[in-house]
């Protein structure tokens, strides 16, 4: 399970690489829906099998198809290759950081209280009795992911239905507003007399 | 623990004290369902012209075999032998890439399909669930995997570097986007009614009433929707000969035509049992007392049904015109999905109550 995983994470990251690298703004988008789908596929295999179908039907399937449809309407030429300079040595060294910190977060567990909120999601998924439960990312066992019911339709429909009523109600405003907005911006103007 | 064990046991295996298959039956049921899918997919074709040349008052294929009936063996032997001939201007790795995923995608869809009801404690307390993966959230999978078929006619029209074929890419793609969410609206009726994604249990919950009687317009908009999805006419825009040449395989000849040829059918397959599971009993009989025969049979018999429906539709009626094809998805399709949305809900709501 550990190989899969491991052997998905790569091949994640190498779709995650050709968006950077690719020259061609296809290839790109293309790389980023492998990276997606690997992405997915981890999921699933952490038994979250709600998030692995949204994964592929929103990013996948519906989100990256309109990015590749724009390109391929809009044809742009190949771009040059990044230039090694010093802001790209600066993000490579901030990027750098960042993941070895998120990498020794997992590893040294994070602790979570039961009064605590997030734990109160988070901890479907695990002893959420304990009142400090120390988890570490790395060392989960199969027993471990076949018990979580964290990423099933049940649980995710009934958290976003109760705890998170008010946050879902206003993101789905903010959809509509934006929505609202893309067809003013989009729309047909009217001739005027006055240009002429 | 071994990679694909852990994949059968739990990943993709859900639902608590379910035994997982082993790997060998999972490889035995795939095979047989890519076999049985190539091979009909085959005679669909053979099925196609012979109902065309009905409905236009012609025999249709009669010439190799009894009825024409080794006509697709004739014609798989000619893609076979035939050139592959390929624009120079291609894009090399996507040219390859549309027609194998056209494939792959039209038969992943029906991993999770089930053709009948699942044996109970077949050897040692093992259930013989008759799809090859038993998904929790089957029909959110079928939707998934339906949805990345769109890549495979854009990437095909795209790669061949030619105008007719970009067009045919572009629309289908514009198309196929419009009608996954009339689509993916019709099937959330069935959903709220029976309160599960797991297809097996959709199925099992039409023991006393198919729901296409429960669900009429949901059947229509979803049988609509799908055939809009599958790309054939009278919503085959993609590829209407008399505006695009052949659309997104123009540029396409021998094996690789044959394989979005191959993927078309399969398609149209996957859509009618999808239809069948959903609407019309799965593999339950019409009646009771014909329960003597197997669940595959009536299964089989009734995506047949369908399928010869899919046909008829095509042979019969014009091709819209691209606006009106927008419009009908949605101006039509999809207020009405959500209205089917609503009324469903209410009623469950009312009854719960």
């Amino acid at each position: 399970m550990t190989a899969l995983i491991i052997v998905v994470g790569i091949l994640a990251v190498v779709g995650a690489v050709g968006v950077v690298l690719s020259t061609q703004p296809l290839y790109s988008a293309l790389s980023l829906v492998f990276s997606i789908g690997m992405l997915a596929i981890l999921y699933l295999i952490l038994n979250a099998q709600l998030l692995f179908a949204v994964q592929l039907i929103v990013y996948a399937g519906a989100v990256m198809v309109l990015f590749v449809f724009i390109i391929a309407l809009l044809n742009p030429k190949a771009e040059d290759r990044p230039i090694l300079d010093v802001r790209a040595v600066v993000a490579f060294v901030a990027v750098i950081t960042i993941t070895a910190a998120l990498f020794a977060t997992a590893h040294n567990g994070i602790t979570y209280s039961g009064s605590n909120f997030r734990g109160a999601v988070v901890g479907a998924s695990h002893n959420d009795q304990d009142p400090a439960y120390t988890k570490h990312a790395f060392d989960f066992k199969p027993a471990d992911v076949n018990s979580g019911q964290a990423g099933n339709v049940q649980t995710v429909g009934g958290q976003l239905f109760t705890v998170f009523l008010l946050p879902f109600e206003i993101t789905s405003l903010l959809l509509l507003v934006a929505a609202i907005g893309a067809v003013y911006l989009t729309r047909r103007v009217p001739k005027t007399e006055v240009d002429t | 623990m071994k990679a694909s064990q852990y994949l059968l046991d739990s990943g993709l295996r859900v639902g608590n004290g379910v035994a997982a298959d082993p790997v060998l039956v999972f490889a035995v049921k795939a095979a047989i369902v890519v076999l049985g899918l190539t091979l009909a997919a085959a005679f669909l074709t053979w099925a196609e012209r012979k109902v065309a040349g009905r409905i236009q008052l012609r025999y249709g294929p009669n010439r190799v075999g009894p009825y024409g009936l080794f006509q697709p063996i004739a014609d798989v032997l000619k893609l076979l032998f035939k050139e592959n001939l390929a624009p120079a201007t291609r894009d090399k790795l996507l040219f390859l890439v549309g027609p194998s995923l056209a494939v792959g995608t039209a038969i992943l869809a029906f991993a999770v399909i089930p053709l009948s009801a699942v044996n109970h404690g077949i050897g040692a307390g093992y259930d013989l669930h008759w799809d090859i993966s038993h998904l929790n959230i089957g029909l959110l999978f079928i939707l998934a995997v339906t949805s990345l078929g769109a890549y495979s006619i854009f990437l095909g029209g795209w790669s061949a570097n030619s105008k007719y074929s970009l067009l045919g890419g572009l629309r289908s793609t514009a198309q196929l986007i419009s009608y996954e969410m009339a689509v993916s609206f019709s099937l959330i009726g069935v959903v709220i009614l029976t309160g599960s994604l797991d297809l097996e249990k959709i199925v099992t919950q039409q023991n006393h009433a198919w729901f296409v009687v429960m669900q009429p317009l949901a059947f229509l908009l979803y049988f609509t929707g799908a055939l809009a999805e599958t790309n054939r006419a009278p919503f085959d825009l993609p590829e209407a000969e008399q505006e695009l040449v052949a659309g997104y395989h123009t540029e396409y000849s021998s094996l690789r035509f044959g394989l979005y040829f191959l993927g078309e059918y399969v398609n149209v397959i996957t859509v009618c049992a999808i239809a069948t599971t959903l609407f019309l009993g799965g593999w339950l009989p019409i009646v009771p007392f014909l329960s003597f025969i197997p669940g595959v049979l009536w299964f089989i018999g009734k995506v047949a049904v369908l399928i010869l429906v899919v046909m008829w539709i095509r042979w019969t009626l014009p091709r819209l015109r691209y606006d009106r094809l927008m419009s009908l998805g949605w101006k039509v399709l999809l207020p009405l999905g959500l209205l089917n949305i609503v009324i469903t809900g209410a009623v469950v709501a009312f009854q719960a109550a």
